[in-house]
């Protein structure tokens, strides 16, 4: 995925664009196959331009999940915890 | 579940297994806990509650296997037998139900919406922590599962008691969801979407 494709030579529409998809999030998931990785990633992506497209929203989506959906603890509620084990403890 | 092995630890070991092995995910638990029951003081009982538990059977824990998986898990049974009856949410409708009808090609086919990046990189809000609260709690878990917490899908698998395939189908059901929500937010932005 390293060098954009000429995207006037890919082709517009997907016969596939379904089995596609789950390839994709198989692939980003770290649960492909090599060879499912190897067909998608260096050759069905360099000419199919749904596939780029929903690829690079995909990848979008988990990073700003992961930029904007991540709380952390409350720095009094993790002392509280780290209490009542030690309590618990004494027991 | 595969069968617990229990182990006797002793009170130092305990000590040692709950500060280098529990205490490390206190954060992803506490977010887990947070939207799961979409409220700081619930999600504050329930992490507590959680990590009181993970104490009380820390002798069903094997060291050396996934902590984090473990932890989860306790998590989860604790929001379904404590928290999800009495969830500010409205009441659910039949799982199987939901299960069944998102499995419908018919519905796959609908809701592939045409979102695009830029419309994406715009959100610079609480649009997509809005979008993945506002998920059906099942969906939503397993988006906090995979695309958050990075666990595999076999993990998936036995924190939620789901076989791998549900596993699957349910994330590719929440993802397109999920993108179904954004695409809202991107028109009431003024993307076009196609
Ligand atoms: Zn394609």
């Amino acid at each position: 995925m390293s060098n954009v494709p000429d995207q006037k030579r890919m082709k517009q529409d997907c016969e596939n664009k379904r089995e596609c998809l789950e390839i994709l999030q198989l692939i980003l998931d770290g649960e492909a196959s090599t060879e499912q990785k190897n067909h998608f990633l260096k050759e069905h992506l360099e000419e199919c331009m749904p596939c780029y497209k929903n690829y690079h929203l995909e990848v979008a989506i988990r990073e700003l999940l992961k930029t904007k959906c991540t709380n952390h603890a409350p720095q009094d509620l993790v002392d509280d915890i780290r209490k009542k084990i030690i309590q618990n403890l004494a027991r | 579940m595969e069968e617990v092995i229990r182990q006797q630890y002793s009170e130092q070991e305990k000590q040692n297994i709950f500060n280098q092995e529990f205490m490390p995910h206190i954060n992803s638990m506490y977010n887990f806990a947070y939207r799961l029951t979409l409220d700081a003081d619930d999600a504050k009982d329930l992490l507590q509650d959680t990590y009181l538990k993970a104490y009380r059977f820390i002798d069903s824990f094997q060291q050396g296997t996934n902590a984090k998986a473990w932890l989860f898990r306790i998590l989860k049974n604790s929001f379904i037998n404590d928290y999800r009856k009495r969830s500010k949410e409205p009441s659910k409708v039949d799982y199987q139900e939901v299960e069944t009808f998102y499995n419908s090609e018919d519905v796959d086919r609908q809701i592939t919406p045409d979102l695009r990046v830029e419309a994406l990189q715009d959100m610079i809000g609480d649009e997509i922590s809005n979008a993945l609260n506002s998920l059906d709690v099942d969906f939503r878990t397993v988006i906090i599962l995979c695309d958050l917490e990075g666990f595999k899908y076999e993990e998936m698998a036995k924190i939620l008691d789901i076989p791998i395939g549900t596993v699957r189908s349910r994330l590719h059901r929440a993802r397109n969801l999920l993108k179904e929500k954004l695409s809202e937010y991107a028109k009431s932005m003024g993307y076009k979407t196609t």
